[in-house]
């Protein structure tokens, strides 16, 4: 027990508490915007929640199978290019919203992941494949087509960019 | 020695089961440890779709492609909602005459680019990791809405 109280604590209470802060003073300026907007809120937790869900159990699968030593060597820095493929797809696949993601990619960053693959997973988000329908029919079959294509690339290239500066950054160190 | 590894088995199999519940409390309790951070950004996000509306978004364009591109790019990192509100307002902003540059750098920030996520972010992956993806992200997706408008223009 009392090694979980030393290890647990809340992270983001400070933004919490500013967040309610600035609803309270634009209460003060106007009631209907603060509650309109706790309304939208609360729509977007409810939203959001079976994906929390979802993370948590999938970050529980993915300990209880694969081992931090084989998290390392698959998405660490000696992983190769199946790496950037996995989260070039796994981008591509993922629902929600961005912050949904950050305890699972926290977890695996803990555990050896590479920032590069991080990047390529963030950037790759933008291309929705549920929502290519609708992207094809507000823009076209060749804007869709050309602009999933450059995201995909230009996904990686941030990737690969990040690890070169990373690694420059290391070396300038030692 | 059958009734052995039998019992082995038996045996092996409720800590197993345990093992995989106490990973999922830790990971339940690691997410609930990130509350109050998400809460704060939902709750961000809450306000700043009532604050920043699609026509406060679309009286911003000027009409001059570069400076639409930028401020595409900004705007779609400054709104916040599912993408297909992104797609909607696009077409519309299309149907201004707001040129493609505007539109594709504005639908693909929307995704990749938030202000609203940054202090999460910053207090998950660090500030210098958030300060590097987001330059790279701002570059690229102007970088991929000029060359697939150019793109599209050479097809067509």
């Amino acid at each position: 027990m009392k090694e979980k109280a030393k290890t647990f604590a809340f992270r983001g209470k400070y933004l919490l508490l500013g967040v309610i802060i600035f609803y309270g003073v634009l209460s003060l300026v106007n009631s209907g915007i603060p509650l309109l907007a706790l309304r939208k809120s609360i729509l977007i937790l409810i939203k959001v929640v079976p994906i929390f869900i979802a993370v948590i159990l999938f970050t529980a699968i993915l300990n209880y199978f694969i081992k931090p030593k084989q998290i390392a060597s698959h998405l660490g820095r000696e992983s190769g290019v199946k790496a950037w493929l996995w989260a070039l797809a796994a981008g591509v696949i993922s629902h929600g919203p961005m912050y949904a993601w950050y305890p699972l990619l926290e977890d695996l960053r803990g555990h050896g992941m590479r920032d590069g693959l991080i990047v390529v997973f963030f950037f790759s988000r933008a291309l929705k494949i549920p929502l290519l329908p609708m992207m094809v029919d507000y823009f076209g079959w060749a804007f869709t087509v050309v602009l999933s294509l450059y995201i995909l690339i230009g996904a990686l290239i941030q990737g690969w960019i990040l690890e070169r500066i990373e690694h420059t950054n290391r070396e300038s160190k030692c | 020695m059958e009734n052995n590894t039998k019992q082995k088995k038996q045996m092996k199999e409720p800590s197993q089961k345990s093992s995989f519940w106490k990973i999922l409390y830790k990971s339940s309790l690691s997410f609930w440890a990130m509350a109050p951070l998400l809460f704060g950004v939902i709750g961000l996000v809450g306000i700043f779709q009532v604050l920043v509306t699609p026509k406060m978004l679309s009286s911003l364009f000027r009409g001059n492609f570069m400076v639409d591109t930028l401020i595409g790019t900004l705007t779609g990192a400054a709104a916040s909602g599912n993408p297909v509100i992104s797609y909607m307002l696009g077409g519309e902003l299309l149907a201004q005459s707001v040129s493609f540059y505007a539109v594709s750098a504005f639908i693909l920030s929307w995704v990749t680019l938030s202000f609203v996520h940054l202090p999460a972010e910053v207090a998950v992956f660090g500030g210098r990791f958030t300060l590097y993806r987001n330059i790279l992200a701002v570059v690229f997706t102007i970088m991929i809405a000029v060359l697939t408008t150019l793109t599209i223009q050479v097809l067509s």
